[in-house]
């Protein structure tokens, strides 16, 4: 989105379309940068992660950085108790996207506020679908539920910003716990005239509809539970329902025959035509949440289906990569960390 | 240069320095809370002497910890774990107990989650002085802290953290003095509740046992072991097979349940009142009726122990009952009611049969009454248990017969004082030497398999009727604030002591500044006999213009009580002075209140003054605020000014000034009478005592006019002479009274208008009308007359027609039921509530607070802070300024004040009880079986007995009849039968009859109570 001269766009787009495809920082069409992912980043946050793309890992040092830096957005989940109308389920995804003004020195500011309102937009259409609205967001049923509010900032952009958002998006939501809570209710008991019988159990109803998906078909009178409290005030709680669903973004980048990944910005400026696909393989089965496409220009409708394949292909790796690494930060920050303790206090 | 080392961890390191929790906001919020934790090794192990925490100067435990344990022959200290503290605090806070303790931070916190007032104790015991106890941090210290493990809960995390800083502990001990010669370090010894605890920290090899097997190797187990509370003896004793015991009552909802139950608004939530009267009777006064939910039988009540907060589910409407008409007495009920029952004791079996007819019949019976219905409705849980040691005798009889000798454990019952409680079951060692002793005693909990609360003793206050011991008893009884200031309130004394004198006049003396010289006014002082705390003090004189200047000039206690002091704090917790019959506990120290701020007779003192000038009509011109230095010309008792008013000879200035502000009182009350101000009457019976702490021994009281006498025997063995009077009114009372009103109304309207928001202000809220409907109803269908009241002036001008030609006493009686049917009046801060409630119904005044007595309550020492600030004396403290702040300190005064009110009428009961069986005890001597016989009315009326009211003693009891008579609840009479007078006398609510008073003293519980029978017209002593 940097200003270039017509010449300097012909000579990336010549350089790409040449065999084989070169490019300024001699990545492979389908190369990524270096992706940084940590999680836990916000303290007071139920879940946060911080993704980098083209920024040298934490601990390299500060020399190794290019000119340019990287694109780094940070994603904080946050869980407020919110009241559920007649008609909702409960439970609900509220994204927002905020700019810094130093990642986009170049824009006045109500076109950051456009390029926000977008990315909001589209992230929204993505992640607050229903049908990846998680079940353990309802904390009383019909009355009271979690409202998550997924907020996301980009710290600098330096290409393939929207790859980076999902990412982190992705990444923060796996890392969100739900506290745990217990519903509360009272019901009559039924009173045996004279009799002291013991009361019964489900006297105190503690969540015995939300164990399984059966919630949904329960017939019995919805659950009379007016209040909760907080079961473990100690405890982070546990991770989200559908985490497996939450979806990661591959940008193809088009030029015609050619199609190349993680843009930076230049590349972006020289190749606007651009389509955002939206992946997520639970179970390893690839479900598709979202394509957009973006920028001037027009597109093969065959070309698009072979790209679809490719995309998915890119998807599922970056998929692994992903999975693995928040395996990792959850190790570090958990069981690693205690271990290190432990074995500073015994040396 | 010092060497910086940084504590702060870096942020990867969060799992081990954030402790992140999340908490539920009042407003149904979750927040995430992160508390951050510094690791240092400088947190010292606090033993004196220790070669590794050389700088640990505070150490407060022995070098080798206490040698008299004989499990721990090298020495040992203790480490409790939190249950401990949360079950066994009284074993901590005992005299006996003198152990070096070591107090875990993990400890200290958990005890505060759990319970905050045990926790105050906790601050409390670390604090005292004659205790060991060091607070060893270790969540902060390197070495001992512990990170949550995956899936672990907090409470396990912490008694982990426990057992880490006890092994720390053993391990520190050990390197310190590593062994020489066979000579063991001392032991650091665990002491938890929790069995799974307990295996593993002797798994651990960390030193570890029950409180109850520590206390039982202690040298001297006996008088800890019965500190032990209840719940420990389950764990120890073999157990008993619970399952074959009977369920007596319902289980009892969790608190969770409960509050969603209120909030849904199917249950409701309350305070539990015992009913006096009838032991198988409750009420739960809730916001959702006008009337009081009813609990009828033991099992609606569920437990529930008079003050505790519980929540009640009311029954449909077709269950309502109307509350009992029979007087039901516990001790007569249960008395062979076992110790053991609901244990296995099989021959208790037809006990309880025979009781549960019984008491289902009491219940039974009052549910057909015809008078009105209220809710009815069940306890289902309880919110919160109010409970707090209470004041026993211990029950004789329920000592086994065979070991009243014997040191060996028994169950025992203790009585508490109060009717309003249920017996408590203590398990005890020493009960034959706590016979006849007033003892103090904690319940401890309350199973559903038992019909009693279970407890534990805590200690012994004396024998009983002991004066000393009934002086304790009442002032425990009632939360009074009794012991004796400390160093550092007395510390805020003017450093000259009782040498302390206004200072000679001097413009640049701070006293001096802003302070009116008033001594050469004609200042006198008018009070009960014998008062040593004079806080007001009076004058009144002509002006040039005609109208008449009058001024109050009370005790500047704030010139000497500065906000934020030790004693400062100490007057607020105290709130007032509590006057017993015998004794005077003080709020401030006596140097203030009996010398200081006593405006004693030709002394120069500092007063506050509230200056008016009045027309003839004693309308206020102007009125104005100073503080100045008084100069009173003399200290009158009421009867002496009486005197000096009366006697039309004296022409003497001070006389004058006397006669001019008697006539202006009697014109302001005659305003404040139209005006609807209610005369209201309480039963006022003075205590005379010939002791030392009254000046003047008042033998016979005959000297003053209008006291009748009750006795004047004298008592050889204490050297006491008690009487009884009625308190006589004087019209000097009345002067004080009004011009006091009057300084009170004026100061309210003054510092209502500068502080709107914080002002201390008192009001008494009117009643609500549904409160009169008893009252109404025995006026119209006893004499046919009629209560209106609709509003106080009404009430005022029903109350004077309510007279009867025949007796005079009867319109005081009405009066003294209509104040029953009244709520209290209280302080409240002005901006919290609205404008229009700020009345006070009794004087008929649209606004009041109290200014004129800040030597005996603390309200006034706030007015007058209020007030110095008003007139620009001295800035207000802040503190004044935030009206949470100040609602805070209302809420205590007025309960206080409460208490107070109560300890004070206890303590002349105790001794009206003493004095009536002095005089019993003289007029047998003197051949007089009969024993003592007064008038007495009738003031209620049930199915098996009277409520009667003897005016000469303010005193209200009880006649019982044991078998049932005819009752008629409709007309409130009781049909006799009598040998006499054609068979039949029907005895009627307001009935003048004569009782027979006599002080029966429980054989068993040593407990005195006053038992009444009817003399005339029939004599009920067969019946």
């Amino acid at each position: 989105m940097t200003g270039l001269s017509k010449v300097e766009i012909s000579y990336i787009r010549s350089s790409l379309l040449s065999d084989p495809p070169l490019r300024a920082d001699g990545r492979a069409p389908e190369d990524f940068r270096p992706i940084a992912v940590e999680t836990g980043v916000a303290p007071l946050a139920n879940g946060s992660a911080r993704v980098s793309i083209g920024q040298p890992r934490a601990g390299r040092g500060h020399e190794a950085e290019g000119a340019g830096g990287g694109t780094e957005v940070v994603a904080a989940v946050k869980l407020e108790v919110d009241g559920v109308g007649d008609d909702e389920e409960g439970g609900k995804v509220i994204c927002s996207v905020s700019c810094s003004p130093a990642a986009y020195p170049h824009l006045s500011s109500p076109a950051l506020d456009d390029l926000q309102s977008d990315l909001t937009s589209l992230l929204g259409s993505v992640l607050s679908h229903p049908s990846l609205c998680p079940q353990n967001l309802v904390i009383v049923p019909g009355q009271k539920a979690w409202a998550l509010r997924l907020d996301t900032i980009v710290f600098a952009d330096a290409g393939n910003v929207v790859d980076c958002l999902m990412l982190a998006c992705r990444a923060a939501l796996v890392d969100t716990r739900v506290p745990s809570t217990r519903s509360v209710e009272y019901r009559a008991p039924g009173r045996q005239s004279g009799t002291l019988n013991e009361v019964p159990d489900d006297l105190m109803d503690v969540d015995q509809s939300r164990n399984g998906p059966s919630s949904m078909l329960e017939t019995r009178d919805p659950s009379s539970a007016v209040d909760f409290e907080l079961a473990d005030y100690w405890d982070e709680g546990k991770v989200l329902e559908s985490r497996d669903s939450w979806p990661v973004c591959v940008t193809l980048n088009m030029l015609p025959t050619i199609h190349f990944l993680d843009a930076t910005s230049q590349e972006e400026t020289a190749v606007p035509l651009r389509l955002h696909t939206m992946f997520s393989f639970p179970g390893g089965k690839p479900t598709s949440h979202g394509m957009r496409m973006a920028g001037a220009g027009t597109s093969d409708m065959t070309q698009i289906g072979l790209l679809l394949k490719h995309a998915e292909k890119y998807a599922r790796n970056m998929w692994i990569g992903l999975e693995a690494k928040l395996a990792e930060e959850e190790a570090r920050r958990s069981v690693k960390a205690r271990e290190k303790f432990y074995g500073g206090r015994r040396r | 240069m010092a060497d910086i080392t940084i504590q702060k961890r870096p942020h990867n390191e969060a799992v081990v320095t954030h402790r992140k929790f999340f908490k539920k906001t009042a407003r149904g919020k979750v927040i995430k809370i992160i508390r951050e934790r510094y690791l240092r090794d400088d947190i010292y192990c606090g033993i004196v002497g220790c070669r590794l925490c050389a700088d640990g100067t505070t150490a407060v435990l022995p070098t080798s910890g206490d040698m008299t344990h004989r499990d721990f022959p090298y020495g040992h200290y203790i480490l409790p774990d939190t249950n401990i503290f949360l079950t066994q605090m009284d074993l901590f806070e005992s005299n006996e107990f003198m152990f070096p303790i070591i107090l875990l931070q993990t400890v200290m916190e958990e005890v505060r989650h759990r319970s905050l007032p045990l926790y105050n104790r906790l601050k409390a015991l670390v604090k005292s002085e004659d205790k060991q106890v060091w607070v060893f941090y270790n969540e902060f210290r390197r070495e001992t802290t512990v990170i949550r493990e995956e899936d672990e809960t907090p409470n396990d995390r912490n008694d982990r953290s426990i057992r880490e800083g006890a092994k720390w502990y053993n391990t520190h001990l050990h390197l310190v003095r590593s062994p020489i010669r066979g000579q063991k370090p001392p032991q650091v010894v665990l002491l938890t509740e929790d069995a799974g605890n307990r295996e593993k920290a002797l798994s651990a090899n960390i030193p570890c046992m029950s409180a109850r097997k520590y206390i039982e190797r202690t040298q001297k187990p006996a008088p800890l072991l019965d500190l032990l509370a209840a719940a420990v003896s389950e764990e120890i004793e073999p157990t008993k097979a619970t399952g074959a015991r009977a369920v007596l009552y319902a289980e009892h909802l969790p608190t969770t349940a409960l509050l969603a139950g209120v909030n849904a608004g199917q249950l409701h939530q309350g305070h539990f009142n015992a009913n006096s009267y009838n032991y198988l009777e409750g009420t739960v006064l809730v916001p959702t009726f006008t009337k009081p939910v009813l609990l009828v039988g033991r099992e609606n009540m569920n437990r529930a122990v008079h003050g505790d907060v519980v929540a009640v589910e009311v029954f449909p409407k077709s269950e309502w009952k109307s509350p009992g008409d029979e007087v039901v007495d516990a001790e007569s009920m249960l008395k062979n009611d076992d110790v053991e029952s609901g244990d296995e004791n099989d021959e208790n079996d037809t006990n309880d049969t025979l009781l549960q007819a019984r008491e289902s019949r009491a219940v039974r019976e009052s549910a057909q009454a015809p008078t009105e219905k209220q809710p009815t409705g069940r306890v289902v849980g309880i919110v919160k248990r109010n409970w707090r040691a209470y004041v026993c005798h211990i029950d004789a009889s329920s000592l086994t017969s065979t070991s009243t000798s014997s040191l060996s454990l028994q169950t025992i019952f203790a009585s508490p004082i109060s009717r309003l409680l249920p017996r408590i079951r203590i398990r005890t060692r020493q009960a034959p030497s706590l016979v006849g002793q007033k003892i103090l005693v904690t319940p401890d909990r309350w199973d559903r398999t038992s019909r009693y609360p279970d407890g534990h003793f805590v200690r012994a206050l004396g024998k009983v009727e002991s004066k000393e011991a009934e002086q304790e008893s009442l002032l425990l009884e009632f939360d009074v604030p009794y012991r004796p200031f400390g160093k550092a309130i007395l510390d805020c004394l003017p450093v000259e002591g009782d040498a302390w004198v206004v200072p000679p006049k001097n413009d640049g003396d701070p006293v001096w500044k802003d302070r009116e010289d008033l001594r050469d006014l004609v200042v006198c002082s008018i009070d009960p006999p014998g008062c040593q705390d004079i806080d007001d003090a009076l004058h009144a004189r002509r002006l040039q213009n005609g109208n008449i200047e009058a001024g109050v000039h009370i005790a500047d206690v704030s010139h000497f009580v500065y906000p934020d002091t030790p004693m400062d704090a100490e007057a607020a917790s105290r709130g007032t002075t509590v006057y017993l019959a015998d004794k005077r506990v003080d709020m401030l120290p006596s140097l203030l209140g009996t010398n200081l701020c006593s405006l004693r007779a030709g002394i120069e003192r500092l007063a506050f003054s509230v200056i008016w000038e009045l027309t003839e009509d004693a309308n206020i011109v102007n009125v104005r605020f100073t503080k100045s230095v008084i100069s009173s010309k003399a200290a009158f008792e009421y009867s002496e000014a009486q005197m000096r008013l009366d006697d039309s000879t004296l022409t003497d200035p001070l006389t004058v000034s006397i006669r001019l502000l008697n006539s202006l009182a009697k014109k302001l009350k005659a305003k404040r009478m139209a005006a609807g101000a209610l005369d209201l009457a309480s039963p006022e019976v003075r205590i005379n005592l010939a002791s030392p702490e009254s000046s003047d021994p008042l033998v016979a009281p005959s000297s003053l006019p209008g006291a009748s006498t009750l006795s004047g025997s004298k008592d050889e063995r204490k050297g006491e002479t008690i009487g009884v009077m009625q308190k006589a009114l004087l019209a000097t009372n009345s002067l004080v009274e009004e011009f006091m009103l009057l300084a009170n109304i004026s100061v309210a309207m003054r510092i209502n208008e500068t502080f709107p928001q914080t002002a201390v202000l008192r009001r008494h809220v009117a009643p609500p009308k549904t409160n009169f409907d008893n009252l109404q109803d025995m006026l119209m269908k006893r004499k046919g007359l009629t209560l209106d009241v609709s509003d106080s002036g009404a009430l005022a001008a029903s109350l004077d027609k309510c007279v009867d030609p025949q007796t005079p006493a009867f319109n005081t009686l009405v009066r003294i039921m209509a104040t029953r049917c009244m709520t209290s009046a209280e302080y409240f801060c002005a901006g919290s509530v609205s404008r229009d409630t700020f009345r006070h119904y009794g004087l008929a005044t649209p606004i009041y607070t109290h200014f004129t007595s800040p030597i005996r309550r603390y309200a006034d020492v706030l007015a007058h802070r209020q007030l110095a600030a008003t007139i620009a004396h001295t800035p207000l403290h802040p503190s004044l300024h935030s009206k949470a702040h100040v609602e805070r300190i209302m809420d205590v005064l007025n309960r206080r004040h409460r208490m107070a009110q109560m300890a004070g009428r206890a303590s002349v009961e105790f001794y009206v009880g003493l004095a009536l069986r002095e005089r019993g005890e003289g007029l047998a001597k003197a051949g007089n079986i009969g024993g003592v016989v007064e008038e007495a009315f009738v003031i209620r009326t049930f199915r098996n007995g009277l409520g009667v009211f003897v005016f000469e003693l303010g005193l209200e009891g009880l006649v019982m009849f044991k078998q049932d008579v005819q009752f008629d609840a409709e007309n409130y009479t009781v049909t006799l039968p009598s040998p006499t007078a054609g068979g039949e006398v029907t005895v009627a609510l307001f009935d003048k009859v004569k009782v027979r008073i006599g002080v029966e003293k429980d054989k068993n519980t040593q407990r005195g109570r006053v038992k009444m029978t009817l003399v005339s017209p029939v004599d009920s002593s067969g019946l």
